[in-house]
């Protein structure tokens, strides 16, 4: 039983290279080109873990993460955020939010395979 | 790759439309904080997807622009119109660098407006122009292997950050050499127990050629909500003189797990340190073990180095071995045909010759054997995949443990040993452990456990297969046995004989031909396979709480210690490890046992087999006759001889193809005249016996365990 | 033999007696030739597996031939040899011990001269003659000793673990099925074909006739 990964991203090339990578290696994708429609996606879908960027229009990722925490079905569910600032502040807001752990902008195929393994195994 | 720079070409195009539009917007309503928030995200994104398909300039001309309307959120830079007519301009360069071919010569464009902007930038928030990428993950450090202490102590609400600790072990079992001491001694009693916590910390030790920052890394996620301490060993330090490691006293100073007057406290006594220090309450025994694996790892790495520096290991073809050992095994029939012949000629010169060839021959036969010797733990570690995989085909949690891997058997019976453990363990998956739910059904932890554990004993070694599923099902045993009319349905079996009977050719309680078994393939097999090692196989089980698969099996197959018996002229060898006792078949015997061929031998009902008879040899019998009383698994039988002749150390030699159906015999061997004898297989004699009704037989077929 | 023919045509034959008959093995198939040496007999086998000997170390089973050709048991004579053969096993090259009454010469043969096996007046099945040659006037059986001690020859014994001995099939109740079309020996046109349905005892009398 393959698992299902969800990307959540504004960029359509970002969501589109993600997609592909994690499809290669086997999972399943459900994507999602916001916050809201992550949300909404993840009540409908069984989804075994979320990559989402920080930045997005109609919920932003934080925003995002933390409604999900929230949910009983998605507590313990890896989340890692994409962020592009290595910036202290936005790693720690996304982590006291709940995520998992982060991926920095630009990174390769393998980079993000390498924390998919790390955090879902 | 060019897919997703089309796709990026696309985005961008949109988004540079939308920043265009937002802009227009702002300069009518400059406090519009949202719209701001709008025209950096846009940037942001062009900025973050540019870097992901190779568009470095976009990316650096980009960085600068988000720079500034980061500082433009946070209102440290005001918007106004220069703002906006600089970030325009800023998209149509964005516009001409997308569409811009590689021979295109750089515009001066760029650099203006960058440093158009950089001037909007106050001093202290000037960023230095290096911009984060991953890259540096490529260029990992290798150098000379170092040992690390880790202690990874994840925070108790670590489960709430989707945080799955195994996984950032198994990714520090991955860089080198590594042992992982769980420390649960901090979990509660299940009263007070919260699932959502996690209790456990670990410590490692690790030994790797990567360096510190590189196993930091692996926990990045988590270290700032662990306790995460790694230090390197140093080797120099921690030996004394004699190339020996730290006593364990001083391993748990060093670790800060005792102080030094806990030590001489604990010293005073005369037990063992770490036994001491836990009777005194101060140290939990996973601490204690925790520091034994660091002494342990540290003195095997230490001895690793010496071998290394010593050059001392070399890599041997395995034919040349076994050519070693056939060339010993001649040696060793020769040797005993020169001892043969000085013994004869009664020179006492010639004795000594031959003594000492004989003390020689036998150092180089021990020597020999022990160089095939392999531990068997190597073949344990196969079987890790073997349960990952059957256990995820069948929606099965199953861990495998295994205990004492460094027991040493010859190569080859590792090698042959292979198939019958396969198809075992298969076994225990497939029928013995029970479904996750079923399992928690019955109150046992969903993970099943298969448990493997080699142990020497005397000449052989036990290997056994424990699992705690859901054990053999007597019921269906007894069913599929009176069906197979093998007993019948009133017949008083006691548990172990039901239990034997699953090793009898086509005997299968399968319901279903599933993936795992029942594919013909039966216990038969298995039992065979250990046979043909000359080993035996038993089995014990309780319903509901698993069973335990016992092999026992010679340390080697090129040896093996003889009792000579005669019969008709010829020599036979019985092997010696089962040999009890021999006494003389007198009248007495054969009179109190009323025409049956049961001996009473000091209390003990024990029957006897007629080997003349079995071998339907046609001499007549001499006066006397022999009984050699063997132990077979729980049972004692005897053999009828005419005469014993004594100890003898075999080299065995197979009987080839010709007689592969001459499964009474094990093999054979060169005797000192130089004629051959060939070696009985006391359990296939039993139940060659059996079947011909030489034995006094009970209703149902098979009176032994197996 | 013409001493003047090249030997590059022809092939080598070790040339041997069982129960008075010439037989003979292609010399590529024979290791060495040994005296009778003492014999273990493996109990509870068939009673063609005679039984094993130490050949330098090596233990190698020995057959005795007259029997598995449905002969009377050799008895040991000071002419009895041991023919080592190796023959392919499960795949394996095997060492053999093939018991002989005794063993003759090496001769050559000029393939041409040997014709295919007759259909009659052998006493041997079929298949185990790979033709026949003529020395000196005498007829020579020579042996497909592969087929003699194949696998399905060898494997008389159930592997059940119940010893018994599958009955061979003795006689030529069904031979017409092992016949394939050969040119028969004996031309039937030829005008002393009188002795179809005799009984002759060996070849040599077909021979003399």
């Amino acid at each position: 039983m393959a698992k299902t990964i969800m990307t959540a991203d504004d960029s359509a090339s970002v969501r589109q290279m993600v997609s592909f990578t994690l499809k290669q290696a086997g999972y399943q994708v459900v994507e999602a080109v916001d916050g809201q429609e992550a949300f909404d996606k993840l009540q409908n879908n069984s989804v075994n873990m979320l990559v989402t960027d920080l930045n997005m229009p109609n919920m932003d990722g934080i925003e995002l993460i933390k409604k999900v925490r929230g949910e009983s079905k998605y507590r313990f569910m890896p989340i890692i955020m994409l962020t592009t600032e290595s910036q202290a502040a936005k790693k720690q807001e996304g982590k006291a939010a709940g995520a998992t752990g982060w991926i920095v902008k630009p990174f390769k195929p393998e980079q993000l395979l390498a924390v998919i393994k790390k955090v879902l195994g | 790759m060019d897919n997703f720079r089309s796709t990026y070409k696309e985005e961008t195009e949109e988004l540079l439309a939308d920043l265009e539009s937002a802009l227009l917007e702002l300069s009518e309503d400059k406090e519009n904080m949202e719209l701001v928030s709008r025209i950096f995200r846009a940037m942001h994104t062009i900025k973050g997807s540019g870097a992901m398909f190779g568009f470095d300039e976009i990316v650096a001309f980009t960085h600068d622009v988000e720079t500034v309307l980061d500082l433009v959120r946070d209102k440290i830079i005001p918007v106004n119109k220069n703002l906006v007519d600089l970030t325009l301009a800023a998209c149509d360069q964005i516009r001409q660098m997308i569409e811009k071919k590689p021979e295109d010569n750089e515009t001066d464009n760029v650099s203006e407006i960058t440093r158009s902007f950089k001037k909007l930038i106050p001093d202290k928030n000037v960023s230095d122009e290096k911009t984060e990428t991953a890259d540096n993950d490529d260029l990992e450090s290798i150098s000379e292997p170092k040992t690390y202490r880790i202690r990874f102590r994840p925070g108790p609400d670590i489960f709430q950050y989707g945080t799955r600790p195994i996984l950032l072990l198994e990714e520090i079992r991955q860089m080198g050499d590594c042992r992982i001491i769980g420390h649960t001694h901090a979990i509660p009693d299940l009263k007070k127990l919260n699932p959502e916590s996690c209790y456990i910390h670990w410590n490692i030790i690790l030994t790797t050629s990567k360096d510190i920052d590189t196993i930091t890394d692996v926990f990045v996620f988590v270290e700032d909500m662990s306790q995460l301490n790694i230090e390197i060993i140093e080797e120099s330090d921690l030996l004394n003189d004699d190339g020996e490691y730290k006593k364990v006293g001083d391993i748990l100073i060093d670790r800060g797990d005792i102080t030094p007057d806990d030590l001489r406290d604990a010293l005073n006594s005369q037990k063992r340190i770490g036994e001491m220090l836990v009777e005194y309450q101060r140290l939990d025994p996973d601490i204690i073990e925790s520091a034994l694996a660091e002494q342990n790892h540290m003195r095997n790495l230490v001895k690793k180095r010496k071998d290394i520096v010593s050059a001392s290991s070399i890599r041997v073809a395995s034919e040349k071995l076994d050519l070693l050992v056939d060339l010993v095994g001649e040696m060793v029939t020769v040797q005993a045909s020169l001892t043969q012949k000085a013994l004869n000629m009664d020179d006492p010169e010639l004795l000594t010759i031959a003594e000492d060839v004989e003390r020689l021959t036998a150092e180089l036969r021990d020597n020999t054997i022990s160089i095939r010797m392999l531990p068997v733990g190597t073949t344990f570690a196969k079987f890790k995949r073997l349960v990952y995989d059957l256990s995820q085909e069948l929606g099965k949690e199953v861990v495998l443990t295994t205990r004492g891997g460094e027991t040493e058997l010859d190569k080859t019976v590792i090698e042959r040993l292979n198939d019958p453990m396969v198809h075992i363990i298969r076994n225990s998956i497939g029928h013995g452990i029970e479904l996750p739910d079923v399992r928690k059904s019955l109150g046992k932890p969903a993970k099943g456990n298969i448990h493997l554990c080699a142990e020497h004993s005397g000449a052989n070694v036990l290997i056994k297969i424990s699992d705690d599923g859901a054990g053999l099902d007597l019921d269906a045993i007894r069913k599929q046995a009176v069906k197979n009319k093998i007993i019948k349905p009133d017949t008083n079996i006691s548990e172990n004989e039901l239990y034997s009977l699953i090793f009898l050719p086509g005997f299968s309680t399968a319901s279903s031909i599933d993936e795992v078994s029942g594919r013909g393939v039966g216990m038969d097999v298995v039992k065979q396979g250990i046979e043909n090692l000359r080993g035996s196989i038993d089995i014990s089980s309780r319903q509901g709480t698993g069973t335990t698969i016992t092999l026992k099996l010679p340390l080697t197959l090129a040896i093996i210690d003889g009792l000579m018996v005669e019969l008709d002229k010829t020599c036979y060898v019985i092997p010696l490890a089962a040999v009890e006792e021999c006494l003389e078949l007198t009248s007495n015997i054969v009179v109190n046992g009323h025409g049956r061929n049961i001996a009473s031998v000091r209390g003990e009902i024990v029957p006897y087999i007629y080997l003349r008879e079995l071998f339907k040899l046609e001499s007549t019998p001499p006066e006397t006759e022999q009984i050699v009383i063997v132990r077979l698994n729980n049972n004692r039988v005897g053999f009828v001889v005419e005469n014993i002749i004594g100890e003898h150390q075999t080299v065995i030699k197979t009987l080839g193809k010709i007689y592969k159906n001459a499964k009474v015999f094990s093999g054979s061997t060169i005797l000192a005249d130089g004629t051959v004898a060939v070696i009985l297989d006391p359990y296939k004699l039993v139940e060659i016996a059996e079947s011909e009704e030489l034995l006094e037989r009970n209703q149902y077929v098979s009176w032994l365990s197996y | 033999m013409n001493i003047n023919e090249t030997n590059e045509t022809s092939v080598q034959y070790l040339t041997f007696m069982l129960e008075n008959e010439n037989f003979a093995l292609e010399i590529n198939k024979v290791r060495e030739v040994l005296d009778y040496t003492t014999i273990t007999r493996v109990p509870r086998m068939p009673d063609f597996l005679r039984g094993v000997i130490n050949l330098r170390g090596n233990v190698v089973p020995v057959i005795d031939l007259r029997l598995k050709l449905d002969m009377s048991a050799i008895k040991k004579t000071v002419d009895t040899c041991i023919v080592i053969v190796e023959i392919m096993i499960d795949g394996q090259i095997t060492q053999v011990g093939a018991l002989a009454d005794s063993v003759k010469e090496v001769i050559n043969l000029d393939p041409a001269s040997i014709s295919p096996a007759p259909r009659i007046g052998t006493k041997l099945k079929n298949e185990f003659i790979k033709g026949m040659g003529q020395q000196d006037g005498r007829f020579l059986i020579i042996l497909d000793i592969d087929r003699v001690l194949s696998e399905e020859e060898l494997d008389l014994v159930k592997s059940s673990g119940d010893m018994e001995i599958l009955k061979q099939k003795k006689g030529m109740e069904n031979i017409s099925e092992h016949i394939k079309p050969v040119k028969p020996v004996i031309d039937l046109d030829a005008p002393d074909n009188d002795f179809i349905g005799r009984d002759f005892t060996s070849l040599d009398e077909v021979v003399a006739e």
